[in-house]
């Protein structure tokens, strides 16, 4: 395990041994461990079923943890869910939001939702202009939108809450390269204001370009946990492909 | 956080088409049933006016004290614009006379029988079988569709409590769906007014309680749906499901109930009955002729000399015997039809009580009451034209007593005038002036209120019931 905990201060994302087994008996996670660090981005990268999302959810309190611990700032969001998740953004894959709302009127209804009691239009708009979304698109439908402009969208809901850590699930899936290259710019000014980032992707292109440390998944484990300077000048879609070949023969052995 | 939660579930209905679309049908609907409504109940009003005169210009119009009869019809209830339940069922009038017992005949759907087939579409049909659809349609994806959409993630991303989510649901929901309903509710009863459709301070008050009765059993269905949507992780799952079990509470229990009661508890057919009254009967009168044929043979064979005093004491003897066999023939008939109520008292008791496992039924039994056009609508009714029957008979046998106009003709035969025929006919007219009056049956507001409370608390109960489901649901449910 290489060591990631250069950072300054205590870790706001932490699995502590975490594991999860699903009632069908699908061992998810098996007792992985990782720190994510404030100004920190962390990528999770791994196939369909590696257990990247079945993280994010044991973080969200979406699901219990078979053993183990999701802490957020310190706080289990299993013990404390609804004292966990106030620190906590997410932006899911696919953000749907409600179709028949404006923009506007999502984002007032999960800033409200993320404790939020005042927050003004201006600010609003703001920070939509900020994700990208022209003014003249504010008050239109969702359902309206691209994916892009609802992700947008998602992130403008996670910028809201201003929690010290995001969690992100699939973000830059089905983007175009615009959208994607928006996004990771977007993720790299909230990592400079000092968020931690939890994101899991199979984007190899993107983990290497905005993540601090990178971590491959396969089978429920984290095989591979590496530092992005450790990974400099490092071909990181040849070194994924090593590490899942060299796990798949472990495992086929 | 749950204003918030209500909220935005409100918005998210007003927003949809689904809302546009049920305030639509609810308002048409509502408008139009309300109008056709108060229409059908000014004709009925007005028919009931012009035949309360026609038997009153026929009972002045009676020469005489045997052939004195009334006619007395059903008083429409205004509140039969909104339910009408039993109103054109049963019958409109009955004949108030000495021979012939008090039963309404001549119903609605009698003349009209196309409107049977039809039946009228009333504000409690509206709310018994559209309402409860619309608030399955707004609730059946509650919780799933959220789930489906991704939304339920984010929501729950937040410091989200399960309790006050499904709380707001439930709340949302149910306010989304009342606004579409209760604003052409209010113009309804504007309607009514503006129509100027006599009503007292008491028949407001049962609107009051039905339009309270309709919201509770909306929030029932409200409530199921979101039940349903818990249980399920895919709305088309979720919308079947509901859609079954609206088709078995709305449809099938009500009317299995009362199937199922007809198999568990017997009842003889009226024809039966008639039978054995007829038969009983016929047996009575052949005994009575066999006695006065005896009677009178024995006379004939002692050879007795009879003045006209004897005549008569004949004819009254016989009179009172035929009099006594009448008594005999109603005193069976009157516990052949005591039998007959009472098992089809305790067969009508056991279909309610299977019936009532159904909302709907619960429901529309309830506000037949409020309306009064239940079940007890002709019992009501007839009671109160036997109270008067009573009065009235007493009346003619009292003024006969003392007038002494028997009716019918009388022919004598003298030398010089030879045969003359005089009828009561020829007579004046009688002074029926202080004859009592028929009084249609009051319904009070706390008389309703009573048998209705069974209905409202198993309503009542039946909610509670779901909302401890959807809660105890969704607070085990996959979040994913």
């Amino acid at each position: 395990m290489i060591n990631t905990e250069s950072n300054n201060g205590q870790p706001r994302l932490q699995a502590v041994d975490l594991s999860k087994r699903y009632e069908d008996g699908v061992l998810a996670l098996d007792s992985i461990n990782f720190s994510v660090y404030p100004g920190q981005v962390f990528a999770m990268l791994g196939g369909n079923g590696a257990g990247k999302t079945t993280a994010i959810n044991l973080f969200l309190n979406l699901i219990e943890p078979t053993s183990g611990e999701a802490l957020i700032q310190g706080i289990s969001s299993h013990r404390e869910p609804l004292k966990a998740k106030a620190n906590v953004a997410f932006v899911s894959e696919n953000v749907m939001l409600y179709p028949n709302f404006t923009a506007m009127q999502n984002l007032e209804f999960f800033v409200r939702l993320g404790g939020k009691t005042e927050c003004g239009t201006d600010e609003l708009r703001a920070v939509l202009r900020r994700v990208g979304l022209p003014d003249e698109v504010h008050h239109k439908r969702l359902k309206g939108y691209s994916k892009g402009m609802r992700q947008k969208c998602g992130i403008a809901i996670a910028i809201l809450k201003d929690a010290p850590a995001i969690l992100l699930d699939e973000p830059t899936s089905g983007l175009d390269p615009k959208a994607g290259f928006d996004f990771i710019r977007l993720l790299e000014s909230l990592r400079d204001e000092g968020k931690a980032i939890l994101m899991s992707t199979h984007d190899i292109f993107r983990a290497r370009e905005v993540a601090d440390v990178v971590a491959i998944m396969n089978n429920g484990r984290i095989i591979m946990q590496e530092n992005a300077s450790a990974l400099a000048g490092k071909d990181l879609e040849q070194v994924y492909m090593q590490y899942m070949a060299g796990h798949d023969l472990e495992v086929a052995v | 956080m749950l204003g918030t939660l209500i909220q935005k579930e409100l918005r998210a209905i007003i927003l949809s088409p689904k809302f546009t679309a049920t305030f639509a049908v609810c308002s048409v609907l509502l408008l139009l049933s309300v109008f056709i409504g108060i229409r059908e109940y000014k004709q009925t009003v007005a028919q009931h006016e012009t035949a309360v005169h026609l038997a009153d210009q026929r009972i002045q119009e009676i020469s005489s004290w045997h052939g004195m009869r009334d006619k007395t019809y059903r008083k429409p209830d205004p509140l039969q614009i909104l339910v009408s339940g039993l109103t054109y069922d049963i019958g409109r009038w009955s004949s108030i006379d000495s021979r012939s017992t008090v039963k309404l005949t001549n119903s609605a759907f009698s003349d009209d029988p196309i409107f049977a087939v039809f039946r009228f579409v009333d504000f409690a049909f509206i709310v018994q079988i559209v309402f409860s659809l619309f608030a399955i349609l707004f609730t059946f994806d509650a919780v799933n569709g959220e789930r489906e959409n991704g939304t339920l993630r984010l929501v729950f991303s937040n410091a989200v409590p399960r309790a006050k989510y499904i709380i707001g649901k439930c709340i949302g929901s149910w306010l989304g769906l009342v606004v579409p309903i209760c604003i052409p509710i209010v113009l309804s009863l504007l309607m009514i007014n503006l129509f100027a459709v006599p009503m007292t301070t008491g028949d407001w008050g049962r609107v009051a309680l039905l339009v309270a009765l309709s919201l509770l059993y909306v929030t029932l269905f409200v409530v199921m749906g979101v039940f349903v949507s818990s249980l399920t992780k895919r709305s088309s799952v979720s919308f079947l499901l509901s859609l079954v079990v609206w088709v078995l509470l709305v449809l099938v229990i009500p009317r299995g109930g009362v199937l199922a009661a007809g198999q568990l508890a017997s009842v003889p057919r009226l024809a039966e009955i008639e039978g054995l009254r007829d038969g009983h009967a016929k047996n009575l009168w052949s005994q009575y002729h066999k006695e006065m044929e005896e009677r009178f043979l024995a006379r004939y064979d002692a050879g007795e000399e009879r003045d006209d005093d004897d005549m008569w004491a004949e004819m009254k003897f016989e009179d009172s015997a035929r009099k006594d066999v009448q008594i005999q023939i109603e005193a069976y008939e009157a516990r052949l039809m005591e039998d007959w109520d009472r098992r089809k008292a305790t067969q009508q008791r056991l279909a309610l009580t299977l019936s009532r496992f159904s909302p709907a039924a619960a429901y529309q039994l309830a506000a037949q009451t409020l309306a009064g056009t239940d079940l007890s609508l002709k019992s009501r009714n007839e009671e109160a034209m036997r109270t008067y029957r009573k009065e009235f008979n007493q009346y003619v046998d009292k003024s006969q007593a003392e007038g002494g106009n028997v009716g019918g003709i009388q022919i004598s035969i003298g030398g010089e005038e030879g045969m003359k025929i005089t009828s009561s006919r020829d007579n004046a007219g009688l002074d029926i002036d202080d004859r009592p009056r028929y009084t249609p049956p009051q319904q009070q507001l706390a008389a309703v209120i009573q048998p209705a409370v069974t209905d409202f608390g198993l309503l009542a109960f039946g909610t509670i019931l779901l909302f401890a489901g959807a809660f105890v649901s969704f607070l085990r449910y996959d979040l994913r």
